[in-house]
């Protein structure tokens, strides 16, 4: 255990050293090479974590109860999480590395203080995939939410990022609200947090039938916060206010996924809840749809992203939803890589471009070629297109569903497919071809930058080259029917093929396809009005809920406060008299002291 | 493994007679020297205390060593390493002029502490408790130059020895009753309920509430506070209140069996007074030392809470409320000498600005500070959960609440100190002085009281053990 343990620590002790040495965080680029070095150092860890199948669980006591530990800590070390520290380490560093270009002109403090975050990140990811019991994952899943918000925040002069900070944050709150409650109701229910235990008890049949369906669901809402799913999914896009790299890192390849990981490893006891695994499912099939259908209307190339997350997001809890979520987590990983390649991509691309707007890019291929192949293949892989990894793992999601016998589901997931190819291309064209001039003359970035993005699209292809050779058990475990891939590949075709009729032949103009389908371009436009509800919710109800509670609370609450508090001060007063600097008085003091003592023992004493 | 009982005593009675040694040899600056004997003595007999176990008792069981006793020194010797520690810096003439006094006063007052926490049998008891009080008395006046000094040592003295004198009296009654100076004896008698045993334990208690302060036995302690020199005042206000508490459960609670709950009424009426009263004095103080001073009154209370539950639970929670008190009251006092050192004031507007001008110390401060108010994750956060527990388990929710309410009172004047540091602009801009040794003292206690507010197991197992065989 001292291996995933060193995955851990290590970028724990970064944190702490450039947390509490001014100098080195103020230093900037050495801060950098800190964080860097330690999270390579894990990354190493990891590596040899996974290959040494360095599997097992410890435990320590941690919080003394009257009957045997409250709660317990330590170290869960399973498959789906040597897979995920793995990832973790090698996404987080590629990003650390990346970043040292991407905010080169940042002042040092600031750079300072960022890789002193992005080390407070990767450890609280890590030791949320290590987390043996849920307690444990949730202290590491709120510290995930803290890095996200200080990171999102990064550039906290900016009022757009410090609103975006502060939604994310409370949004994601949200669910936790119900993730803490759900956890701490199991507890009372079952007395542990830990899921081997519950794992066993619920295959013992241990757990309280009637009430697990809602503490699951309750835990189920940390998820959908987490996640980004339906209907707490508006966070994501305004989360894209932060630095790229971190858009990469936390809000694609990582922390969001953090709801789809917990999901999986609660599996065991989700599952004995059929009716909350229909809802998880097609909810993750509604988001992925709606989110596919914003993110085609969308200008901002960061946001076609951050839709595009949501929608896969939705894709994992989907498969989650068939009883797959190995399909779903094996997506996840999948997804992870190619989609820091793309966001890493799109942020060369800004980098060069200085704008977010597509409709203001254009034939940048001529000047970013690098750039512009990494991000195809991410297409691609994203797409689902043979033989790149996202085809595997978006194969055996659909054969999931489609062998769960979840047609409509299917179909939904089908058609998505098909939309994220199209603004996925639809992204591609206007970027890197189509017909509009980026002013200035864009030029490729930095290695530092170059590099991660290579080592990432050739991963991308890797892997997918390597699941040819030998499926890996999820796709081994899930086998559609035969038609299966050549039909998702018509959907992907069918997808390009309509991106680059519109944006690049121009055979067929946006402005009259969006005339047909006008109910759905002006709601999607609109992003379905679900930010405007929210804004009337808060306007309306809370706020005004929020106004009474005030007015309740400066009247009646301040009133009763303050009535005790002026009493404290003025007994407070009054008591200190007593002190009066006499030694005479402070011997009287100890005779009335034992006056009271006796007194007392002679009247309640028994 | 046996091992004398006695090893911490004649340890510390070696490093006793080398630091009188030293004293009669050094001069002039060389006297510094002694203090980091002592130093290193103190630390190099806690950490050979952490090796020891219990071993049988000695004198015919007047003298024990069992597992609350070895706890008990633990705490002492850490405790006085750390207030050694932080006092080597200070600076005012007498201290480098009577370093050797100084030193073998404190050395001796801890000698008391170990008889007391050992001691099974009256005359014992009453010796280590005037052992380690006589030179308490004797180092609040260390400054024999400063009135206020003089005058608080001496209000000090003359409430000690009345309190020492009911508290004599009280134990004749009991010897006179009981026909035996051993406390098994005495407790025996006191379970078959001898009226003169009982009124003889009830007027000893004088002794015992004037050492650990509790309302109204307290009046010595913001005097003497504000008057003596703030890192013996760190000490003095956490060590000998330890022994006292330790004292108390030898002679009140060590095998009385289910007689136990007669202190139950009057633990609680105490710790109920003591709360409120000490912290609503503290409410008013402008002085960081009083304001202390008078918190460490409530604390007394809470620790009172722990003792009305009378029970192993009850103890062992007293005892780990003891340590985390240790850690994050002393940690506080030795932050106000550093800022008083600084500033020649411990007004409470000496911490003005303190977060931009020493942000480490202020962070430091902050941490006691959220110890001392009981929030999680610091150790004092642990300790009043647990002495509530234990209370509730006794059935007693009311004393529960009224120890929650006043805990409110308690963080508003605690973060009113924070709201010094942190919010309100500093007066001047550069750092506060802090001296090696001193921010040491002050890095180990931050260390305790983190370190045990993550990870309270150990200690709360420790307590647990050590308090179960006195029921």
């Amino acid at each position: 255990m001292s291996l995933p343990l060193a995955v851990l620590a290590l970028p724990f002790v970064s944190f702490v050293l450039l947390a509490v040495v001014p100098p080195l965080r103020r230093a900037g680029r050495v801060a950098g090479g800190v964080s860097i070095a330690a999270t390579a150092v894990a990354f190493v860890c990891a590596l040899a974590t996974w290959q040494g199948h360095l599997e097992g669980e410890q435990l320590v006591p941690w919080i003394p109860g009257d009957a045997g530990p409250m709660a317990t800590v330590g170290l869960l070390v399973d498959p789906i999480t040597n897979a995920m520290l793995v990832l973790v380490t090698l996404v987080s560093l590629l990003i650390q590395i990346y970043s040292l270009a991407y905010l080169s002109d940042e002042p040092s403090p600031a750079l300072g203080r960022y890789y002193t975050y992005q080390s407070l990140f990767a450890f609280s990811m890590l030791g949320l995939v290590l987390s043996p019991t849920f307690l444990q994952m949730f202290i590491f899943w709120e510290l995930v939410g803290l890095c996200s918000y200080l990171l999102i925040g990064f550039w906290y002069q900016r009022p757009a990022a410090a609103r975006a900070a502060v939604k994310a944050f409370w949004i994601t709150k949200l669910g936790d609200l119900g993730f803490v409650t759900g956890i701490v109701m199991l507890w009372a229910a079952t007395g542990t947090f830990e899921f081997s235990t519950l794992f066993r008890m619920g295959a013992a049949g241990q757990l309280p039938a009637e009430s697990l369906g809602l503490i699951l669901f309750l835990i189920y809402l940390g998820a959908v916060g987490k996640s980004a799913q339906f209907p707490l999914h508006v966070w994501l896009p305004d989360a894209m206010e932060g630095p790229t790299p971190v858009s990469a890192l936390i809000h694609a390849a990582t922390m969001v996924t953090a709801g789809v990981f917990m999901v999986t490893r609660a599996q065991p006891l989700f599952a004995l809840v059929p009716d909350l695994v229909w809802l998880i499912g097609t909810v993750g099939a509604f988001t992925a749809l709606l989110a596919a259908s914003m993110a085609c209307v969308e200008h901002d190339i960061k946001r076609v992203l951050a839709y595009s997350t949501v929608s896969q997001l939705g894709y994992m809890m989907a498969a989650a939803g068939a009883g797959a979520a190995d399909a779903g987590f094996f997506h996840l990983l999948t997804h992870g890589v190619f989609k820091a390649l793309l966001f890493l991509a799109a942020g060369s691309v800004i980098h060069a471009v200085g704008t977010n707007d597509m409709f203001r890019m254009g034939r940048l291929w001529h000047g970013l070629p690098h750039t512009g192949i990494v991000f195809i293949v991410g297409t691609l892989a994203l797409a689902g297109v043979w033989p790149l990894a996202g085809f595997f793992s978006k194969e055996s999601i659909l054969a999931a569903v489609w062998g769960a016998g979840r047609t409509g589901t299917f179909a939904v997931l089908a058609l998505t497919a098909f939309l994220t190819a199209f603004y996925m291309f639809r992204a591609v064209f206007l970027t890197f071809f189509g017909h509009a001039h980026a002013g200035g003359h864009p030029h490729e970035a930095p290695w530092p930058m170059r590099g991660p993005l290579w080592i990432l699209a050739i991963l991308t292809l890797v892997l997918g080259l390597a699941f040819l050779a030998s499926p890996p058990p999820a796709v081994e475990a899930h086998h559609g029917p035969g038609w299966l891939g050549p039909f998702s590949l018509g959907l992907a075709a069918a997808g390009l093929a309509l991106a680059w009729a519109m944006y690049q032949q121009r055979a067929i103009a946006p402005a009259s396809f969006s005339r047909v389908l006008a109910p759905i371009d002006f709601a999607a436009r609109r992003r379905y009005g679900i930010d405007a509800l929210y804004l009337g919710l808060y306007k309306g109800l809370i706020l005004g809920f929020s106004k009474l509670i005030g007015l309740i609370d400066r009247y009646l609450v301040d009133g009763l406060v303050n009535v005790f508090s002026a009493l404290s001060l003025r007994s407070g007063d009054r008591l200190r008299r007593i002190q009066s600097g006499q030694v005479h008085d402070y011997v009287y003091g100890v005779a009335f002291g034992v006056l009271l003592v006796v007194v007392f023992a002679h009247w309640w004493a028994r | 493994m046996t091992t004398s009982p006695f090893v911490l005593e004649v340890g510390l009675g070696i490093l006793m007679l080398c630091v009188f040694a030293a004293s009669l040899v050094a001069r002039g600056e060389d006297r510094r020297h002694i203090g980091w004997l002592a130093t290193a003595g103190v630390a190099v007999l806690a950490v050979v205390s952490m090796t020891l176990g219990p071993s049988g008792p000695a004198f015919g069981g007047a003298f024990v060593q069992d597992g609350l006793a070895v706890f008990a020194k633990r705490l002492f010797l850490w405790a006085t390493a750390i207030g050694l520690l932080g006092g080597m810096s200070q600076d005012r003439l007498p201290f480098l002029r009577r370093s050797g006094e100084y030193h073998l006063l404190m050395l001796a007052s801890l000698l008391g502490m170990f008889v007391l926490a050992s001691a099974r049998d009256i005359i014992l008891l009453f010796v280590g408790f005037e052992l380690m009080s006589m030179p308490l008395y004797a180092l609040s006046g260390f400054v024999k130059r400063d009135e206020m000094a003089v005058e608080a040592a001496l209000k000090f003295f003359v409430v000690g020895s009345v309190s020492s004198a009911v508290m004599a009296y009280g134990l004749s009654f009991v010897y006179g009753a009981a026909r035996t100076t051993s406390l098994a004896g005495v407790a025996k008698a006191f379970a078959a309920g001898d009226p003169f045993v009982v009124l003889g334990l009830l007027a000893a208690f004088a002794g015992f509430g004037f050492k650990i302060a509790a309302f109204p036995f307290h009046m010595w302690v913001p005097d003497t506070y504000e008057a003596a020199s703030t890192p013996f005042v760190a000490w003095l206000s956490v060590t000998p209140k330890a022994a006292g508490f330790v004292a108390l459960f030898r002679l009140y609670f060590e095998g009385v069996g289910d007689r136990v709950v007669f202190w139950v009424p009057i633990a609680a009426a105490l710790a109920t007074i003591t709360i409120v009263a000490g912290n609503l004095m503290a409410l008013p103080q402008q002085n960081a030392k009083r304001l202390l001073a008078y918190s460490g009154i409530a604390h007394i209370g809470y620790m009172l809470v722990g003792l009305a539950a009378a029970s192993s639970n009850g103890t062992a929670m007293v005892l780990f409320y003891l340590v985390a008190y240790v850690f994050g009251n002393m940690g506080a006092f030795l932050v106000v000498e550093a800022v008083g050192r600084s500033e020649r004031s411990e007004h409470l507007s000496a911490f003005r600005g303190l977060a931009q001008r020493s942000p480490l110390l202020a962070l430091a401060m902050l941490l006691f500070l959220l110890s001392l108010g009981g929030i999680p994750f610091v150790a004092g956060f642990w300790a009043k959960l647990y002495v509530f527990w234990a209370a509730a388990q006794q059935g007693l929710y009311w004393l529960v609440l009224v120890g929650a309410v006043l805990t409110v009172v308690a963080l508003f004047y605690y973060l009113v100190v924070a709201k010094r540091m942190y919010i309100e602009p500093p007066d001047r801009p550069d750092p506060v002085a802090l001296p090696g040794s001193l921010a040491v003292a002050v890095t180990l206690c931050v260390l305790g009281i983190v370190v045990i507010g993550v990870w309270p197991k150990p200690v709360v197992m420790a307590a647990l053990r050590v308090a179960a065989p006195l029921f």
